[in-house]
């Protein structure tokens, strides 16, 4: 008998590549293990916090969290109604782009730990750029479509240049760029800061912070209610961008030549890839999509830049990772990870439940995927013991 | 002369240079102006023992760095450990002085259960990369992410802040005679214990890696891991050793950092620790791979570190101090470039599955 699990995986392998859906197995078991241990920890700390009337009492040891309560909450936090949805999804465009940010170098055998200051620098290009452009743009549809494509250009082109820095500096002076591009972060962080304190600064606003965009050139809600800050016309359009590195990883020259040299850069040596060419190309490009991430930040979130970004660069290591890297598994990966960030701060408000647990749980997913092999001696004891027969059902029948 | 003795001493005479410029500069410079005056800033016994108070963490993070790599395990994760050991020596000594423990008991102890954190933490992340084989780059950002995360919200369910109160620190021992030399006495002799500890750890490390068995043991596990099984020895134990004495040092680092030096665990943004552990990471690729050039790392950046505090007092320098915060990570990048490639250990990286 051919089982579900035989076609649906031989669906998996002929979209993703081989042994998409292994990965697929492992990323769903480093996830149910993550919350395992995540469960684990909201114990733990409840045992430790002081409250007035514990949630549960266990052998008289009093835990002031339940972790149920605490996933239920962060799931209906994340999708109980459409601001909800609006919040998980926002998130997940700008994680859609940091993520392929990170999986577009990693393709090509780089680490790009730099989305984070791409993404700050982008979107101060993006807002100084409008801002500068307002005055001079026409009004109405003509003015906001202007002042929208000449914002995210220049949020792709400063990410651009943001990402081709340590590339070159890679092939130029050999240095390493999992160092570089992760100081490059705390720097553009800080001169971002320190250009808008400067020279941007908005005096009536308390901290540091530009003026607002003008409302011509910010995406409006669509479909969803006004003041969710998301419009789904930018999510549906950075699903195109994830097919369009989709399409230019496995069915372009440039695609299979960065890979080749991510895998096998011997033999792409040897058959004439230019290294050089394909790491400028492939950090330019991860800056470049880092960088629209920060627009749209700009564009459809804030209407300014201010201090504080939201830590999207980091976190889209974690769905890159998560995704295996591929651009199609980021689409799951990356509304995972936004409905985490967004049920983090039901969790606060609800339960009083400290929302940094989030940031341990994406942690720990990425600690789980970067160990399938942990899984693998899991499944084949199982397996031994004959318990759980996961893969092999049909087969052996 | 060897390629590590070259390096050694090319190194060594920059920095005689620069100290020479240094006082040149101040000899030569108009009193008053500011030139003048930033010299007048850094050739003070104060900024001196500034230097090496602010290399605690990140010397102590390079010893653990070069421990971890040389025997075949990337160690990104050297920034979490730092942040684990930081926090958790405050929750120690927090509940140590409230208990009625003495301070200087409690200091010890808390600084002993700083370290104790870090090893744990260092050995779930031995497990992971060794017996599992994990991706050590992306096990090693997953460390320190958890950390990231862990320490304000322990802090927050503690100390209902991310922020922790202030605990004592550990002062200076004043070394009678030795620190009444002019010059360096004041700052060699009249420092932290951690000072000391760092001062002293280092030659030990660089020692036991050159001379000892266990140090030979590593650098094989690093370089030649089938070499190694061949002759008999458990490359994963090697490994397993080098991770925890790794953790052990980033634990001295972070919890010698915290109690001797800060008095108090920030858990906002990038936590107090913000990137002393990088800043390590750096120093040994710097230094390659040997304790003491590491060393001479770890103080180029904490000079470095030291200097932007120093210049924002200067009032005719009108620079923003978040500027000068980055100064550090900008001197290390234009660094790294300059020394190109290190030559890291043959085996960095690649799982070794013992033959038994």
């Amino acid at each position: 008998m051919t089982s579900v699990w035989d076609r649906l995986e031989r669906l998996f392998d002929a979209l993703l590549g081989l042994s998409a859906s292994e990965r697929i197995l492992l990323s769903l078991a480093a996830v149910v293990a993550a919350i395992v241990v995540g469960m684990g920890i909201i114990l733990a700390a409840g045992s430790m916090a002081a409250c007035s009337s514990p949630k549960l009492v266990v052998f008289g040891v009093q835990f002031c969290y339940d972790p149920i309560e605490v996933y239920t909450v962060l799931i209906g936090g994340a999708f109980g109604n459409s601001y909800n949805v609006a919040a998980t999804l926002q998130r997940t465009t700008l994680l859609l782009c940091t993520g392929l940010s990170f999986a577009i170098a990693y393709k090509g055998g780089l680490f790009n730990i730099g989305a984070q200051g791409q993404f700050v620098l982008g979107s101060l290009a993006t807002t100084v750029v409008v801002l500068a452009l307002a005055p001079l743009a026409p009004t109405g549809v003509a003015g906001g479509a202007l002042l929208v494509s000449a914002g995210v250009l220049a949020g792709c082109v400063v990410g651009g240049l943001y990402g081709l820095l340590p590339g070159f500096l890679k092939v130029q002076y050999d240095t390493n760029e999992v160092i570089t591009t992760l100081l490059l972060n705390f720097i553009a962080t800080a001169v971002a800061f320190v250009l808008v304190d400067r020279y941007f600064n908005d005096e009536t606003v308390q901290g540091t912070a530009t003026e607002s965009i003008p409302d011509v050139a910010t995406l409006d809600p669509r479909v969803f209610p006004q003041g969710s800050e998301f419009s789904l016309p930018v999510f549906v359009l950075a699903l195109v961008v994830v097919g369009l590195f989709f399409y230019l990883l496995t069915r372009t020259t440039i695609g299979y030549d960065i890979q080749s040299v991510g895998t096998q850069p011997k033999a792409a040596a040897f058959g004439g890839v230019s290294e050089r060419f394909t790491t400028l190309f492939s950090m330019t490009l991860a800056g470049v999509i880092a960088g629209l991430g920060g627009a749209i930040f700009i564009l459809m979130v804030l209407g300014r830049w201010q201090s504080g970004a939201p830590s999207v660069g980091f976190d889209g290591i974690a769905v890159s990772i998560l995704a295996g890297n591929n651009p199609i598994g980021l689409i799951p990966a990356g509304l995972l990870f936004g409905a985490l960030d967004s049920g983090s701060q039901a969790i606060e408000f609800q339960l009083d439940v400290p929302g940094e647990l989030i940031g341990v749980l994406q942690g720990l997913i990425i600690l789980f995927v970067a160990t399938p092999e942990l899984f693998r001696m899991l499944g084949s004891h199982l397996d031994r013991r004959g318990t759980v027969d996961l893969r092999n059902e049909g087969a052996d029948r | 002369m060897s390629v590590l003795g070259r390096t050694t001493l090319k190194w060594g005479l920059l920095v005689v240079a620069a100290i020479g410029a240094l006082f040149v500069g101040q000899f030569l410079a108009p009193a008053g102006s500011v030139t003048a005056q930033v010299f007048d800033a850094l050739l003070t016994t104060s900024y001196a023992s500034a230097v090496l108070r602010v290399s605690v963490p990140i010397g102590f993070a390079a010893l653990g760095g070069i421990f971890a790599e040389k025997s075949g395990v990337i160690n990104i994760g050297i920034e979490g450990f730092l942040v684990l050991s930081a926090l958790s020596s405050v929750v120690a000594f927090h509940g140590l002085a409230e208990a009625g423990v003495g301070t200087t008991a409690a200091l010890w102890t808390a600084f002993l259960a700083g370290i104790l954190v870090s090893v744990a933490a260092a050995a779930v992340f031995a497990v992971f990369v060794i017996r599992y084989e994990a991706d050590q780059v992306i096990a090693g950002l997953a460390i320190w992410l958890i950390s990231l995360g862990v320490a304000p919200f322990v802090s927050l369910v503690l100390f209902e802040s991310v922020n922790s109160p202030s605990v004592e620190t550990f002062g200076t021992w004043r070394i009678p005679l030795l620190a009444d030399i002019p010059g360096i006495g004041p700052v060699l002799f009249d420092a932290s214990p951690m000072v000391y500890l760092l001062l002293v750890a280092t030659p030990v490390s660089w020692y036991v890696l050159r001379h000892t068995r266990l140090g030979r043991r590593i650098r094989a596990s690093g370089e030649n891991p089938r070499a190694l099984d061949t002759a008999g020895v458990s490359v994963s134990r090697t490994r397993y050793v080098g991770v925890l004495l790794s953790g052990v040092l980033c634990g001295i680092g972070g919890a010698g950092f915290t109690l001797g030096q800060l008095g108090r665990f920030v858990g906002a943004g990038q936590t107090s620790i913000d990137g002393r552990g990088f800043l390590g990471i750096v120093a040994y690729l710097f230094g390659n791979y040997n304790p003491i050039t590491s060393l001479g790392g770890a103080l180029l950046f904490a000079s470095f570190d030291s200097l932007q505090l120093r210049l924002q007092q200067i009032s005719e320098l009108d620079v923003p101090s978040a500027l000068f915060g980055v100064l550090p990570f900008i001197v290390v990048i234009v660094v790294l470039t300059l020394i190109g490639g290190t030559r890291l250990p043959a085996a960095l990286g690649q799982h070794y599955d013992d033959e038994e």
